[in-house]
């Protein structure tokens, strides 16, 4: 088993042009090691994508018990194909499409349908989400922060999946339009225009469920922005 | 503004409208933008209605980092599974071989089967050229019976037949 190259190990964050150039040619390298049969190269190839993979994933199946497993199983699929990948395309590229395809598999395997809280949110909850909508930052207690998830997840489900997916992917795990466009194989316009448009039945979901809440005191005022209009 | 009520935003102006939230938007199109929600109540009230999805998604956590452990345990289980489908391979390799072996002989064995019908063929051919007798001596050998008489004495010997069959 061959060493990685000095310096392939080093992640690199906020990159430039020139940065972002050496940083392909690298990771071509590395994809090359791989494709000759170097499991170092290709372990370094899971280090510096597993973050983002790991995001991919759980953007598509929301917080599943299966996330890992999937994962696995994704690079599991990129190690025996590996050789077919002709450089031709970004790594990264091939990487979450096959990673996007795994999802979906595994997801009509299972017949997982999302699941639809119809609940009715308590008081605590109410406030604690329209506080959410009009901070300006996250809240930095990582206990109220998860709650603030779990009860932004409920509205989330009850939006179409695939549309769900894209605004998670964007909006929450941080791919860029241009990624999504190319892992999804959709145009930029496309992906730009389905973003918008979820975002405002996002925003219907939320004037119901939390607009309509008897205690809510905007109840009467926000309920008049409900999505007839979009 | 433009009587758009009750209606959604302008399709040609939804791809910028999310530029917009995403802070993507600068110069041209921007300019561009803002000079259309002066006039588009339709977009400005789309825009109103969508802009706190932002604030209400950074709320939401992304997955957590697996760690820096993850990459050897996806090798381990690739290593797992490599060597799991090589013993699969190995248990099928001699049904394999005894296979390609087969399928090499009945080919063989199609092939020159092949070529003694082609040859037998070719030599069948060859002696039926030499024994070739045209129909035209035939012909003069048995007369066809059926055939008009081409003369007085065949008139006379076919009514003499005919006679002599009667009694």
């Amino acid at each position: 088993m061959a060493d990685v190259p000095k310096g392939m190990a080093a992640s690199a964050s906020a990159i430039s042009l020139p940065a972002r150039a050496r940083k392909r040619e690298e990771e071509a390298e590395l994809v090359r090691l791989a494709q000759s049969g170097e499991e170092a190269a290709f372990e370094e190839l899971i280090r510096r994508h597993q973050q983002r993979v790991f995001g991919l994933v759980n953007g598509i199946l929301r917080r599943r018990e299966d996330v890992e497993d999937v994962v696995q199983q994704v690079f599991l699929k990129v190690f025996v194909s590996i050789k077919r990948f002709d450089l031709r395309a970004a790594f990264s590229t091939w990487l979450y499409k096959i990673a996007v395809n795994e999802c979906w598999d595994y997801l009509r395997k299972k017949k997982v349908r999302p699941l639809v809280y119809e609940t009715d949110l308590s008081e605590e909850q109410v406030s604690r989400l329209d506080g959410a909508a009009s901070a300006e930052r996250p809240p930095e207690n990582p206990a109220r922060r998860a709650e603030t998830n779990d009860i932004l997840d409920q509205l989330l489900n009850e939006l179409p999946e695939r549309d769900r997916e894209l605004l998670v992917l964007k909006e929450i795990e941080g791919f860029s339009v241009q990624e999504l466009a190319e892992m999804l194989d959709l145009n930029v316009n496309t992906v730009k225009v389905r973003l918008f448009r979820v975002r405002a039945r996002l925003m219907d979901v939320y004037n119901r469920r939390i607009g309509s809440h008897p205690e809510h005191p905007a109840a009467s005022g926000r309920s008049e922005t409900d999505g007839s209009k979009i | 503004m433009e009587a758009r009520f009750n209606q959604g935003p302008c399709l040609e102006f939804e791809a910028l409208l999310e530029d917009h939230l995403s802070g993507e938007l600068s110069g041209a199109d921007a300019k561009k933008l803002a000079e259309h929600l002066e006039n588009c109540a339709a977009c400005s009230t789309a825009l109103e209605h969508a802009a706190p999805s932002v604030q209400l998604l950074r709320a939401a956590q992304p997955a957590a980092d697996p760690g820096p452990g993850f990459s050897h345990v996806v090798m381990a289980r690739i290593r797992a599974e490599m060597s799991k489908r090589g013993e699969q391979k190995s248990i099928w390799l001699p049904f394999v071989s005894m296979a390609w072996r087969f399928a090499a002989t009945a080919a063989l064995a199609l092939a020159l089967l092949v070529t003694f019908d082609a040859v037998r063929h070719m030599r069948y051919e060859r002696q039926s050229s030499l024994a070739y007798v045209p129909k035209t001596e035939t012909r003069d050998l048995f007369p066809d019976p059926a055939g008009p008489p081409a003369n007085r004495d065949e008139v006379l010997m076919m009514v003499a037949d005919t006679n002599h069959g009667k009694h």
